[in-house]
This record gives structure tokens, C-alpha cells and sequence, in this order.
């Protein structure tokens, strides 16, 4: 049977599951769990800014702009009720898990003094 | 505490067309009550206290966190009686003397009404659910018995608050016989929702539901159905046990518990939602009953008859199994990931809301018990604006109400009776007895002499009610 934990979403928005970070992106008003990691080379996808277009992140190690549809494909599966959240972890999670605070600039507002530079990723 | 100028009339904001149905609705004569503080045994005949139903905004349905509120109480009344007009109701002595009500509540008059506002109502009473759940993430067949069984080991690990509350009470009897009732609304019509989704086509995941639907009928013989044994155990405790006698004492979390499963069969595009909510209905009625019945026998040894329980603590073990096996993951395999969301929402939903109830019922219980501690608070409450008066004499409607916020309740002229529950003595007031209603507490008020006055002082928002 799979793993199952909750979290308190009005005190968390992080999950470590062993050295894997899942971090809540608010995602057009509705809470998704999704991976911390950049695909181009892992970089903090939670410390990302929006473009202005707000349909990408851009990420902060060497700014790989990643589509929020992509990053969505990475999310855990999550029931939310109020503020609680039930996450089912990936098969053979079996690693530590914390469930912790952290700051996430992906939620804000896009940048407006964002430059387009940087690769495209999904 | 300071009384302020009064105010005589309760805000009218019932301009809206919902609003407007619904009060022509409620204005039936059916539904305007009588003196009697239970229902007499007359199925159509239910108070939906008309008078208070002007107060509500039917164009702001409540949030997540208003369930308890006075317009969900008073849209679940209607929500409830909507459904059940949906179902044959006779009484059974007989229909003699009660013809013209039966042609009334299901005459075209009051079903043109109801067809006009089922629908805004339902989103009126329901909404809070968009905004107090959601789904995200892969849905696979294992991700939904993953979160299903965690959440029913969850449930099965109890205490069940409302249960919690009975034991904890000063006056226990009483305390379970206001549980009793809460479970009265659904265990006297039992299934009557469920039978809904029996008719179509859907292979073997519709006979397995219409083997629980068999068991809740008691394999056609009546004696056995559990509308039955529900009522030969209110009949234990010297309770009244028809369809519905203590109408007036449901209270908004139960009424919205049991409205929900009627809302999610009355459509079929919520068919999943709905076989995922009667899955974790199934799932955790087991353990509850078990739990009940430990309770009840601690206060009333044998003195109750607890057959409906231990049936139910029994065949929910079976029902628990079929759902989840027979019905929510063999829906899930045979119709694919599109389905496995609702599903899900259906489970997450049904346990949202089974909070309500126990949370509601709790909260009354406590509040009931503790009715002198309340006199005191009224004391050290301060009135955040003009009071509402009333006056009563002994011969008007009787009817129930809870506010969206604590209220101070007091006696101006002559004396009344403070009705908290269906059964033991009222609390008797007299000129110049107050006492602190909590937001949310359901309560009625009879005159005990030919003209009582009474006044309700809204009380300020940073002093509220102590918990019970």
C-alpha cells in the first residue's frame, strides 16, 4: 500500500521525501504539489519568478524558462479538504519524510522586471 | 450588559427570485408549524419558520466555514423537504383526516415551486464544497484505495466527537437522545437517496450496490427493514418514532449530511462522486456503531434496544468490503482515470461533511449541558447593536433558529420556555433572565405565559461566546 501523509497547508508547503523537495504551487487558485527541480540542471523551481505571461517559471540558477504545465506533470497526487492535504508519495517511498515551511516565490505575482533570457523547457 | 434602542423588524433581503420561491414555498400552510414542539404524525407537515426566511441572502450561499450558519440551516430545511417530496411518505394510521395534506405536499402548486429552485438551492447549499475541496495529481486506481483506506483507518480510529460529547455530558440520556435524533432524520427514511442510483445500466457495480440496498430493506420482510429497527429503538427510550417528530431539533450539519447524498443521486453526472461518498458512508458506519453502542450501553445498560446498531455493526463490515471492492475500485478499473477525480471528491466530500454532522452535534450537546454556565456569560456579554423583539403567546408556531453570530436572550415580559433538545425539560426563563446563545446553536423559544417579550442582543464579535 502506498504512502500516505498529511500535511496542514496553512503551516506547510514542503514536503521532503529523502533527498526529493516537493514544494505548493498555487496553480490558477487550486493548491498542486509538485517536484522542486528544475529539469535543465535542478535548479529550486520554488525560488523561481512568473514571466509576465505568468505561464512559465523562470528558473533562478540560469534562468530555463519551465512551462507550469510541465512542472504540473510532476505533482503528487493531493486530496485537499480546507486546509489539510492527504499526498499519496511515489511507489517505494519508503525514504524519511518532513513536512516543512518554506519561502516560495513561484506563488507571486509575475516579475515585471523579468528579461527573456535563458533556455525553454516544456 | 447595555441594551440599546430596539429595532422591530429582521432585515429583509429576500428580494431575489430564489429568495422570492422560496419564501412562497415555506408560506404553505404545511410548513408554518403549530404550538407543539414535536410534529404530530403527519409526514408533510414540517416547520420551515417562514418568518426567519426573509433574513437570509440567497445570492451569497455559505462558505466552508458556515455550515452551521442560519441560512444553511434554513436551506437544508428546504433542500430536505425538496428530496423528500421526491419520495412516497405515508403515515401509518392511515390517511384518514390527513388527505388534503398529502395532496397538498405533493400538488402541483408546492412541485412547480420546488422544480423552479432545486437546482439554485442545491448550489446555494452546496457550493462551500468547490472551494472546500480539491483533486490534483495522477489518478490511478491504487492512488484512490491509497487515500480511501487511510482515511477510513483514520475515521476507525475514532473517538467520534458527537459520541465524545454524549459521554462527557452532565445529563447523558439526554445528550443521546439528541444524538439519536440526528440520526433519526436519515435512519427513519434510510436509503431512500441510494435508491436513486439503482435504476439503469451499469454492470455488476449496480448489483452490488442492490445488494446493500437489499440489506437496508430488510430482504423485504419489514420487520427487518432498519427504517424499522431504527424506530423500535427510538420507541426504547420513549421517543416518538415517526417521520418526523423531531423535525424541529435537526440540526444543519446532520440536515446537510443526509441532503448531500440526495444531492449527489438526484444527478447522475455526480454518479461517481456519489458511489465514492456512500463507499466511506459504508466504511466508517461500522466502527461508529460499535463505538455507539459501547456508549449507549454505558448509560443505559439493557434498558435500550440497540438491534439497529449492532445490525449495522455487523452488515456495514460486509457494506464496507462490497463498496470498496464491488463498487469504488471496480469503478475505477472498468471506467478508467477520467472517473478516479470524482471518485476521490466523492470520498473526500462525504468525510468533509460527516464532520459536520459531529461537530454540530456535539456543539449542541455541550451547549445544552451546560445552560446555567450560559446564564452567567449573558452577564458578561456586551451587545454590538439593537436588540430584536419579540412577543409570543402559548398558542403560536413553535419553531427552531440558530444566528450567524452569539446572541443574548432575554426575557422582557412574562416568562418562557428555552427549547435546546427534543427531550427532558425546557430551561424555564423569567422577566429579566438572559442567557448566551452561541453562533450556530439551535434553540426555540415558547411562551410559558399568555404574552412573553423577549429580546435578542447580537454580541460583539470580540466578545464571543465562551466554549461551551
Amino acid at each position: 500500500m502506498a504512502r500516505v501523509i498529511v500535511m496542514d497547508l496553512s503551516r506547510h508547503n514542503t514536503v521532503m521525501v529523502g533527498h526529493d523537495r516537493y514544494f505548493v504551487l498555487d496553480t490558477g487558485g487550486r493548491a498542486e504539489l509538485v517536484r522542486d527541480h528544475c529539469p535543465h540542471r535542478g535548479g529550486p523551481l520554488s525560488l523561481a519568478r512568473r514571466t509576465p505571461d505568468g505561464r512559465r517559471l523562470s528558473c533562478p540558477w540560469h534562468g530555463t524558462k519551465v512551462g507550469v504545465a510541465a512542472v504540473r506533470r510532476s505533482r503528487l497526487p493531493m486530496v485537499r479538504s480546507g486546509d489539510e492535504a492527504l499526498v499519496v508519495l511515489p511507489d517505494g517511498a519508503d525514504a524519511p519524510v518532513s513536512v516543512t515551511h518554506r519561502e516560495i516565490l513561484a506563488n507571486l505575482p509575475p516579475d515585471p522586471t523579468h528579461h527573456d533570457e535563458g533556455a525553454e523547457h516544456g | 450588559m447595555t441594551v440599546q434602542p430596539q429595532e422591530s423588524s429582521a432585515g429583509s433581503a429576500a428580494g431575489d427570485t430564489l429568495g422570492r420561491r422560496l419564501l412562497a414555498f415555506a408560506g404553505s400552510p404545511l410548513f408554518r408549524g403549530d404550538a407543539q414542539v414535536l410534529h404530530d404524525r403527519n409526514p408533510y407537515r414540517r416547520m420551515l419558520v417562514p418568518e426567519s426566511l426573509a433574513e437570509p441572502d440567497f445570492d451569497r450561499p455559505p462558505g466552508p466555514g458556515e455550515w452551521s450558519s442560519h441560512r444553511s440551516l434554513a436551506a437544508h430545511r428546504l433542500l430536505g423537504t425538496f428530496y423528500e417530496s421526491e419520495t412516497v411518505l405515508l403515515p401509518e394510521q392511515g390517511l384518514a383526516g390527513l388527505y388534503e395534506d398529502f395532496s397538498a405536499f405533493y400538488g402541483q402548486e408546492l412541485k412547480d415551486l420546488r422544480e423552479g429552485s432545486v437546482s439554485a438551492l442545491e448550489r446555494f447549499a452546496f457550493a462551500c464544497l468547490d472551494d472546500a475541496v480539491d483533486v490534483t495529481g495522477a489518478a490511478t486506481p491504487e492512488v484512490l484505495d491509497a487515500f480511501f483506506q487511510h482515511m477510513v483507518a483514520e475515521a476507525a480510529a475514532g473517538p467520534s466527537p458527537a459520541l465524545a460529547a454524549v459521554a462527557a455530558a452532565g445529563d447523558r440520556a439526554r445528550a443521546a437522545d439528541l444524538y439519536l435524533v440526528q440520526l433519526a432524520l436519515d435512519g427513519l427514511t434510510e436509503a431512500s437517496a441510494m435508491s436513486r442510483n439503482l435504476a439503469g445500466a451499469y454492470g455488476p457495480e449496480q448489483s452490488a450496490l442492490f445488494k446493500i440496498f437489499i440489506d437496508e430493506f430488510g430482504y423485504g420482510v419489514y420487520d427487518a427493514k432498519h427504517t424499522t429497527i431504527f424506530a423500535k429503538m427510538l420507541r426504547s427510550r420513549g421517543m416518538a418514532d415517526h417521520v418526523h417528530a423531531y423535525w424541529n431539533f435537526y440540526l444543519a450539519g446532520p440536515l446537510a449530511t443526509n441532503n448531500y447524498y440526495y444531492y449527489l443521486s438526484r444527478d447522475h453526472a455526480k454518479f461517481f462522486r456519489y458511489a465514492g461518498a456512500v463507499t466511506y458512508a459504508e466504511a466508517v458506519f461500522a466502527p461508529a456503531f460499535v463505538e455507539m453502542v459501547a456508549v449507549f450501553r454505558d448509560i443505559f445498560g439493557d434498558a435500550v434496544d440497540l438491534h439497529y446498531c449492532d445490525e449495522h455493526a455487523h452488515i456495514d463490515e460486509h457494506h464496507g468490503r462490497i463498496t470498496r471492492e464491488q463498487v469504488l475500485l471496480a469503478l475505477a478499473e472498468r471506467h478508467g482515470p477520467r472517473v478516479v477525480p470524482e471518485l476521490l471528491r466523492g470520498v473526500a466530500e462525504a468525510r468533509l461533511i460527516g464532520g459536520w454532522f459531529e461537530a454540530d452535534t456535539a456543539e449542541q450537546i455541550r451547549w445544552s449541558d451546560t445552560l446555567p454556565r450560559h446564564r452567567e456569560l449573558a452577564g458578561a456579554a456586551t451587545a454590538a447593536g439593537p436588540p430584536r423583539r419579540s412577543v409570543r403567546t402559548p398558542d403560536d408556531p413553535f419553531g427552531t433558529r440558530c444566528h450567524d453570530g452569539a446572541m443574548v436572550l432575554e426575557i422582557e415580559r412574562g416568562e418562557a420556555e428555552l427549547f435546546t433538545t427534543p427531550t427532558g425539560p425546557p430551561e424555564r426563563m423569567a422577566r429579566g433572565d438572559a442567557l448566551l446563545i452561541p453562533a450556530g446553536r439551535l434553540y426555540g423559544v415558547r411562551a410559558a405565559t399568555p404574552e412573553t417579550a423577549f429580546l435578542l442582543h447580537p454580541v460583539s464579535p470580540d466578545r464571543p461566546a465562551a466554549p461551551a
